[in-house]
């Protein structure tokens, strides 16, 4: 298994984090990005996995994110409610 | 004799010679998406796959292409696997005359077995997840059927729903799902919302056959999806009361998930390789949180693997999407003889029909567009003359090719709804759509020259069954 990565391989934040380890002591763990959420398992390819691999077409920004249309919208709520 | 549960069919499914189990280790990634991605293109007797050997798991069982065949398909009705495509629509069809045969419900689930709850609760020592394309953003589930129910009449068992929808895993106990606006639960969820209240729902996976068929199945909003299940599976589905939030689940299910869509949230979400064989972007949708999983001992994932058609996403919602149109176009034209809607999920619809008078195809044509379906999908409608076989491709294309006159045959109407992940959209949930009129006008239309048709032989008929009959001998 490669070194742990520094940063998402989507949107480059630093912040990553575990959230899973394989059944089989050290063949992968599923880690998990704070900021845009992108969740992978080590084991797989580097276009998946490491950031300088990851094809520009996947890749997510800050600004991305705040801009993400919601799907589908709050509706308001009822005068009742 | 219907299937009660996932590995009743798999087992059926190996005995027909439909099942292929791959017994070398294999990565989790990208191996199992890419077998199931490979599969479908050993044509339309193509296997399930089903994987027990993955690195780093110890107990992984992962069906994958399950109904990703029309030899599947059939065996998921109860058919011979060699029937053929059109023939599986013509029996759905039947079938559905007889609708609705209510559920039973059924003591002892399997699910009942072992349970996960409130903050034990980890997604992932359950399922063996996977991730499939590419550019996805995370894990997926992506053919479970979610139940709920209308909060503002949640007694009345014909609004709750029974629905195939993409969910993503954001956490141990945190999931998203795409309500798409033109679908039940989302009707459900902005209900909620409305009155200021989370949605609670029951994620079922691991399903019979049937119950993946009807829950991909576009009903009308009061219809019921397991009364559905019970006319295809030719006797009552059997459920049970999922014990959390007490929605009515299957009784077979593999894995049972129960929480709430938390109400007024929404968070990045995808993207996901979808069904248009496009990704959707990355967009703000709905949280799921888990507060309970009921499971089988070491269940087995079903999981299918979308992308660019044909897939099995495309095998489970062609017949299913198909049968609804005919059904809504059928009440209101008896002249309707066929309808084809097999391609991606129906943003092209193919309808054969007879002709009233003048116009008449172009009016039915444009009928399509408001039924349910065809409110979201149809984008593009043909209408063939009724001796033409929407099934049958080279006869749609001679009609196109010899019927339909540019000039007064294409209806263009702008502005109508289509889900949000239809990439030809200009603004995603608003296109153009297009009726064409490939049918012989009729009188008072007299466009076009079609006084000498050349028919078959009147012994053709009798020859095509001796030359099958010759040629199943060989």
């Amino acid at each position: 298994m490669s070194a742990a990565p520094t940063v998402c391989p989507r949107c480059a934040h630093d912040g990553i984090e575990h959230v899973h380890s394989s059944p089989v002591p050290g063949v992968w763990e599923v880690l998990q990005c704070a900021r845009c959420l992108y969740m992978w398992r080590t084991s797989e390819p580097a276009r998946r996995t490491d950031r300088d691999a990851y094809p520009a077409g996947f890749r997510m920004t800050a600004e991305d994110i705040a801009a993400a249309t919601e799907v589908p919208t709050v509706p308001p709520l009822r005068p009742t409610a | 004799m219907p299937y009660d549960d996932l590995r009743g069919f798999l087992t059926a499914l190996e005995d027909a010679g439909q099942l292929l189990r791959i017994t070398d280790e294999v990565r989790p990634e990208p191996d199992i998406a890419a077998a199931a991605n490979a599969a479908p293109r050993l044509g339309d007797a193509a296997p399930a796959l089903y994987f027990d050997n993955v690195r780093g798991f110890t107990h992984a069982r992962i069906a994958m292409n399950v109904h990703g065949s029309w030899a599947n398909h059939a065996l998921a009705l109860g058919l011979p696997k060699e029937t053929p495509a059109k023939e599986q629509v013509a029996q759905f069809i039947r079938r559905w005359d007889d609708f609705p045969v209510a559920p039973e419900w059924r003591e002892d689930p399997p699910w009942a077995e072992n349970t996960l709850e409130g903050d034990d609760v980890d997604i992932f020592e359950v399922l063996p997840l996977i991730r499939l394309n590419d550019g996805d953003g995370g894990f997926y589930i992506d053919k479970a059927a979610v139940v709920s129910k209308d909060p503002d009449d949640p007694e009345n068992s014909g609004k709750q729903n029974v629905g195939v929808y993409r969910i993503e895993v954001k956490g141990k106990r945190k999931l998203a799902l795409q309500p798409v606006p033109v679908h039940d639960i989302a009707l459900h969820l902005r209900t909620a919302e409305e009155r200021g209240e989370d949605l609670p729902v029951a994620i079922t996976l691991g399903n019979d056959p049937v119950i993946s068929i009807a829950a991909s199945t576009p009903m009308k909003y009061e219809e019921n999806e397991y009364e559905l299940a019970g006319v295809l599976r030719g006797a009552p589905a059997p459920i049970s009361r999922a014990p959390l939030t007490g929605l009515p689940v299957p009784w077979g299910s593999e894995v049972v998930i129960e929480g709430v869509i938390e109400g007024r949230k929404r968070e990045i979400e995808g993207p996901f390789g979808e069904f248009t064989g496009h990704y959707s972007g990355g967009r703000s949708m709905p949280v799921i949180r888990i507060d309970r999983i009921s499971y089988r001992t070491d269940p087995v994932f079903e999981h299918l693997y979308l992308g660019m058609p044909w897939t099995e996403c495309d095998y489970l919602i062609a017949a299913n999407t198909a049968v609804p149109l005919y059904k809504q176009l059928k009440a209101d034209f008896p002249e309707v003889q066929a309808v084809n809607a097999s391609y991606t999920h129906g943003l092209v619809v193919i309808v054969s029909t007879k002709k009233r008078y003048g116009g008449f195809a172009k009016a039915v044509g444009l009928r399509v567009l408001t039924t349910p379906h065809g409110l979201g999908y149809a984008s593009t409608v043909i209408v063939v003359d009724e001796d033409v076989d929407p099934f049958d491709l080279p006869q749609v294309m001679w009609a196109l090719s010899t019927k339909m006159n540019p000039a007064g045959d294409l209806i263009r109407i702008p502005n109508l709804p289509v889900v949000e992940l239809a990439p030809q959209a200009q603004t995603p949930g608003v296109v153009d759509k297009l009726v064409v009129d490939a049918t012989t006008p009729v009188g008072a239309d007299r466009r076009g020259n079609y006084g000498t048709p050349v028919h078959d032989l009147p012994e053709t008929a009798e020859w095509l069954t001796r030359l099958q009959a010759l040629a199943a001998r060989r």
